[in-house]
């Protein structure tokens, strides 16, 4: 899986994608987003694990949804870093 | 409509579930959920503390199990509630005949047709981890037809059920939104009800984490090297949340409101009601036919002891008959009024059955304090000589059936359980069980093993790991010297520091369930419909409740304590009758017998009953008993309590006259008298309590018991001081024996419980002065002590007992006396060679004795390795006729050997004597002799003991220059001077102290005795590299008196005994 960090991501009020900046074009949620959850391996590079450290040490969020720019639709996988608050992508196909 | 979670883990699910029963549900009830279940794999292990939760906290309980159905996969079976128990016992038989049909891999699983017919009561759910999920979205034509077979078998409505889960996990795998999808489909399609589930496993998402290492103990595989659990979505979620999950999965409001109803229905269905359905807390005990009685209980029990009164005392004069009456008068009446006449009876029916197997039985505990067991021959203490309290045992302001138990030899244990069995029943019995949880040593291994840390490096770790908690490690690291290394290490590597965080994790969870070592349920024909059973290691079964689970269940439990000690002492008997001619009725000598006393007073008390220890030594020699109580006190006394409470110091002193003993108030003498003004034990209390307010004893001993709870003993305080100061007595002495009794609650001791133990104290003591001999091999054959072997045979050599040595043609696998002429010595046993089979031991027994080596070798037929290790330690010197006077030795004995075992030992035919055996070559001459200390060393390296002379010898050159004081010489010295002792490690301790700091006991054995050396910070500090290691020792400090034989070493430093030597050695050459 080829992953690109993206920025510039707005949230609706349950937290589900609503846009952001993809290569330098701005994309709009064009679907209904498909929330799950994948998990890290955490053993392999955290460097602690004290009770108390959240769901975060070991849970990733998940989206897979439909964006466009313009003439452009595609489909994302999105995953949230939630420790750094960061995105990355990964574009699964186009339309 | 309010949702309630029907299938969830606890950390009874060992090495699944992560969180405590307790903890879930006062979870539970703060979220507002008014039901909980819990489902625990294989058995319901945790399901008696989830009712007592879910009782005190007043919402439903909930209880099923999760299990593996044969061909099938893993299935939730919940209980049906409010049916009089049919659904409870319905699930109980279900994971006894799970659990019975397991064989010897743990293989635990049931039948299809067992289950249909045992789950009537019981609704079956259908969710994650079988057949029929696994296939649902990839194989939809298979999952349906194992759909109906479950079906067509479990066909009763309500019978079957599908639980449908969805944990978010990646679209179209396993527990995701469209898995449960189908399974929702699947149970439309067969007209099936449908429940939500969310497979809970934790409390909260951050446990997930702890969940991925008990993953990794379960598959013993490191983390990475097996599937991991998909995410972290299987915590016990809000109501909101699972409202919200089923509407993500039907996409239709009213098919979720759907769903969720036949949630609410089935919960409905299964909540229990704990009485009727569980029988919680009904006392329980055999019917009266199952006991051999007929007619009122009550009146058997009261013909049985007054009966007795004539055999327990013989010639009693009138006043002293007056007052047994009187008091058995008293607690027959309590025990009348409590309903306990069958419980009694029962007890004394297995103690009778124990003393009629010939097996030494001894009560302990509070049970003691019970003329009743005295009289029945429960106990052999008598209560009213030894001012023993049956209120502290056994009184009307509380129902609960009361603890009695009884200390048998260890070596019969089984057979005693197993007659137990036979008498009662298998449907009345069963043996109990025990959760071991994670301590320090297990966390640390298995959190190493999921990092996929080095073993050696874990064994390293484990090593240093010592008192202390799993879940204080981080802390344990900042203050312990041994950590110090470990801690720098792990500062460095990320592996090591994770390794201390999910080691804290693992702390006290469930690991696996064992046999109690002692308890026995004892139960009516019901039993089996109460408790689920499983086999326990010695062929019988056991309930999977502990013993806290025994009140609220209302079993009765009867403590069989196997005791060394009396396995020790019964085979000294039997020595003593066998070789002497002597019987020795020893629940009947004289128990005031001067010479024993002298004995306990010189501190040589190894052997001794729970007086061996080196802090009950150096008690023993401040405390100098005179008699039983004596002896009753000093065992009260050595306890983290008194200790903690300085009440040691202020006896002693009284007792030797050095202060005044203090009452505090004329009317508290006569209670205090025995203890120089201290309160040592509960009864003292009990009686203060009952003689300031003028509270019952039985009222008082409730007060003692709530002392424990800091909001009721304010109120106590209340009502002692008023009562007190009405009857008279002044603020100041009220305030100080309300300071006393305030601070008491941990201090204090069950008098009958330190009586019932200075029995066998003091009969073991009687022994070790009037039959050394015998008694040295009673302990060696049954090792019931806290020393080695070898500090045993240091002990017999002090004590002149002959020691002989092992042959083959004499030795057996038990440590046998042998008379020669006028003299006796105790003949060292084969079994405690290296590597000596059983087999091997019992051809040598059988066919003793051997004419020469040709014959042994052809008869014993022992491996070449067991040859050739008798050989080294001189077993065979006999048959190969090498005495001192011979030029033959042992090296020319080992050629010989090995010419034997060239060829394996052909299988004895006996009509094809082929062999002379009077026709023996002589050995050769001129083999290798071994020095004594190659024959020290062997014999070491081979039975663990040395028994032509002491280890230390090898070093002794050195530790003479060095000027090193010998153990027993230590006595002679004034307090205060500067020594160093070497020695053999015999043990460790480090008891809690007064302080709360950290103090280090090391034992050392010199071959002329032990000498105690005590560590305190700063030698902890010096002396870390070797504090818990090395057994090898020399070490510097300080004499210190501690009382007239006592004494003492402060220690300074310690250092490794070998390293010193090599560096001496290479000095001198």
């Amino acid at each position: 899986m080829r992953l690109e960090e993206i920025t510039g991501v707005m949230l609706d009020f349950d937290g589900a994608p609503v846009g952001f900046n993809y290569q330098g074009k701005s994309f709009l949620v064009a679907s209904r987003p498909v929330r799950w959850y994948s998990r890290r391996l955490w053993w392999e590079d955290a460097a602690a694990a004290p009770k108390g450290a959240g769901a975060a040490l070991l849970e990733v969020e998940m989206w897979r949804l439909w964006a466009a720019s313009g003439e452009l639709r595609f489909f994302f996988e999105l995953m949230h870093r939630r420790p750094e608050d960061r995105w990355e992508v990964n574009q699964l196909n186009s339309q | 409509m309010s949702f309630t979670h029907l299938n969830v883990s606890s950390a009874f699910s060992a090495h699944y579930g992560v969180t405590r029963p307790e903890r879930l549900a006062i979870a539970a009830k703060s979220m507002g959920f008014d039901a909980l279940a819990i489902t625990d794999r294989d058995g319901l292990y945790g399901a008696v503390k989830h009712i007592g939760a879910c009782v005190q906290l007043g919402i439903s309980p909930i209880i099923g199990v999760n299990l593996r159905v044969v061909d099938f996969g893993r299935v939730t079976i919940l209980a049906h509630g409010h049916d009089k128990g049919r659904g409870w016992a319905g699930l109980c038989r279900i994971i006894s005949a799970a659990q019975t049909g397991r064989g010897k891999q743990k293989n635990i699983a049931i039948e299809l047709k067992v289950l249909a017919e045992l789950s009537v009561n019981c609704t079956v759910l259908v969710g994650a981890d079988n057949i029929v999920s696994e296939s649902v979205t990839a194989n939809p034509q298979l999952a349906l037809s194992r759909l109906r077979e479950m079906q067509s078998q479990l066909a009763n409505p309500g019978q079957l059920a599908i639980e449908v889960v969805a944990h978010l996990t990646e679209p179209g795998t396993a527990l995701s939104i469209e898995h449960a999808r189908a399974m929702l489909e699947l149970a439309r399609v067969n007209k099936l009800p449908s429940i939500l589930s969310n497979a809970v496993r934790y409390l909260e998402p951050d446990d997930a984490v702890t969940a991925d290492v008990l993953d990794s103990a379960r598959h013993l595989e490191p983390l990475g090297l097996f599937a991991p659990q998909p995410n972290a979505q299987a915590w016990l979620k809000p109501q909101a949340d699972m409202v919200q999950l089923a509407l993500e999965i039907t996409e239709d409001p009213k098919q979720s409101v759907e769903l969720l109803s036949s949630t609410a229905k089935l919960a409905d269905r299964c909540r229990l009601e704990p009485q009727s359905d569980c029988g919680w807390g009904k006392p329980k005990t055999p019917e009266q036919s199952a006991l051999g009685i007929t007619g009122n209980p009550f009146e058997v029990l009261w013909q049985k002891t007054h009966s007795a009164i004539n055999w327990r005392y013989p010639n009693a004069p009138a006043s002293k008959l007056a007052e047994i009456q009187h008091r058995l008068s008293k607690e027959l009446i309590a025990v009348n009024q409590l309903g306990f006449a069958t419980y009694f009876l029962t007890v004394a029916d297995v103690a009778q059955m124990i003393r009629d197997m010939s097996i030494r039985i001894a009560a302990r505990g509070s049970g003691a304090g019970s003329l009743i067991n005295y009289l029945l021959g429960i106990s052999g203490v008598d209560p009213i000589s030894e001012g023993l309290l049956f209120e502290r045992f056994l009184s009307t302001e509380r129902s609960t059936l009361p603890d009695i138990d009884i200390d048998v030899e260890s070596a019969r244990r089984h057979d005693i359980y197993k007659a137990i069995f036979r008498r009662y029943g298998g449907d009345r019995v069963t043996l109990l069980s025990m959760q071991s949880t994670y301590r320090g040593r297990g966390a640390v291994r298995d959190s190493g093993l999921a990092l996929g840390i080095e073993e050696d490096q874990i064994d390293e770790i484990a090593k240093n790991i010592w008192r202390f908690s799993a879940r204080s490690f981080r802390e344990a690291m900042a203050n312990k010297p041994e950590l110090e290394e470990f801690a720098k290490q792990s500062a460095e590597d990320r592996k090591l520091n994770l390794l201390v965080d999910i080691t804290q994790r693992l702390d006290r969870l469930p690991r696996h369930i064992s046999m109690h070592p002692c308890g026995v349920i004892l139960g009516n024909s019901e039993l089996l419909n109460l408790t689920p059973t499983e086999p326990s290691g010695v062929g019988l079964p056991m309930s999977q409740f502990d013993k806290d689970d025994m009140d609220p269940m209302g079993f009765l439990k009867l403590d069989v304590l196997g005791v060394r000690m009396q396995s020790a002492m019964a085979y000294t008997i039997q020595e003593i009758a066998r070789v002497s001619d002597k019987v020795v009725d020893l629940d009947a000598v004289d128990r005031a017998d001067p010479n024993v006393y002298q004995t306990i007073r010189s501190t040589n008390t190894l052997g001794m009953f729970q007086i061996e220890s080196p802090g009950q030594r150096e008690l023993t020699g401040k405390h100098q008993p005179t008699k039983f109580n004596d002896l009753t006190l000093q065992i009260s006394l050595f306890r983290p309590g008194p200790m903690k409470g300085n009440m040691i110091s202020p006896y002693l002193d009284g007792r030797h006259g050095f202060r005044e003993p203090d009452y505090i108030h004329p009317d508290l003498k006569p209670i205090l008298e025995e203890s120089y003004g201290v309160v040592v034990f509960h009864e003292q209390l009990m009686r203060i309590m009952q003689v300031m307010t003028g509270c019952t004893l039985a009222r008082a001993d409730e007060h003692r018991r709530q002392l424990a709870k800091p909001d009721k003993a304010v109120k106590i305080g209340e009502y002692f001081k008023k009562s007190a100061s009405a009857r008279g007595y002044s603020k100041e002495v009220i305030d100080r024996v309300w300071s006393i009794i305030e601070g008491f609650g941990s201090f204090g001791f069950c008098k009958a419980h330190g009586a019932a133990f200075a029995l066998p104290t003091y009969q073991s003591a009687w022994l070790k002065t009037h039959h050394p001999t015998e008694f040295i091999a009673g302990l060696l054959t049954h090792d019931p002590g806290m020393y080695p072997r070898r500090l045993l045979l240091a002990e017999a050599r002090r004590l002149e007992v002959k020691l002989l040595p092992i042959d083959v043609n004499y030795s057996t696998d038990e440590y046998r006396v042998e008379r020669v002429r006028e003299i006796i010595g105790v003949r060292m046993a084969l079994s405690d060679i290296a590597g000596i089979s059983k087999p091997e031991l019992e051809r040598i027994k059988a066919n003793q004795p051997f004419v020469n080596l040709s014959d042994f070798y052809l008869r014993a037929r022992p491996s070449r390795r067991t040859l050739s290790r008798l050989a080294l330690i001189g077993a065979l010197d006999t048959l190969a006729k090498i005495t001192p006077q011979t030029d033959s030795n042992r090296g020319d004995l080992m050629i010989r050997i090995r010419q034997l075992s060239a060829k394996a030992a052909p299988k004895l035919d006996l009509n094809q004597m082929a062999f002379d055996f009077d026709a023996e070559t002589p050995l050769s001459k001129g083999g290798h002799k071994p020095t004594r200390q190659e024959q020290i060393e062997q014999e070491l390296s081979i039975t663990g003991m040395e028994i032509s002379g002491h280890q230390i010898e090898q070093f002794q050159q050195m530790l003479d220059e060095m000027g090193v004081v010998r153990a027993g010489e230590l006595i002679s010295l004034r307090s205060n001077t500067e020594v160093l002792i070497a020695g053999v490690r015999v043990a460790t301790q480090s008891p809690p102290m007064r302080s709360g700091k950290r103090v280090v006991f090391i034992s050392l054995d010199d071959g002329s005795g032990c000498a105690d050396a005590t560590f305190f910070d700063e030698a902890q500090r010096r002396a870390s590299q070797v504090l818990f290691q090395n057994r090898l020792l020399l070490i510097s400090g300080k004499t210190r008196r501690t009382g007239v034989r006592g004494v003492s070493v402060l220690a300074e430093n310690a250092w490794d005994l070998r390293q010193l030597w090599s560096q001496w050695q290479s000095k001198a050459s």
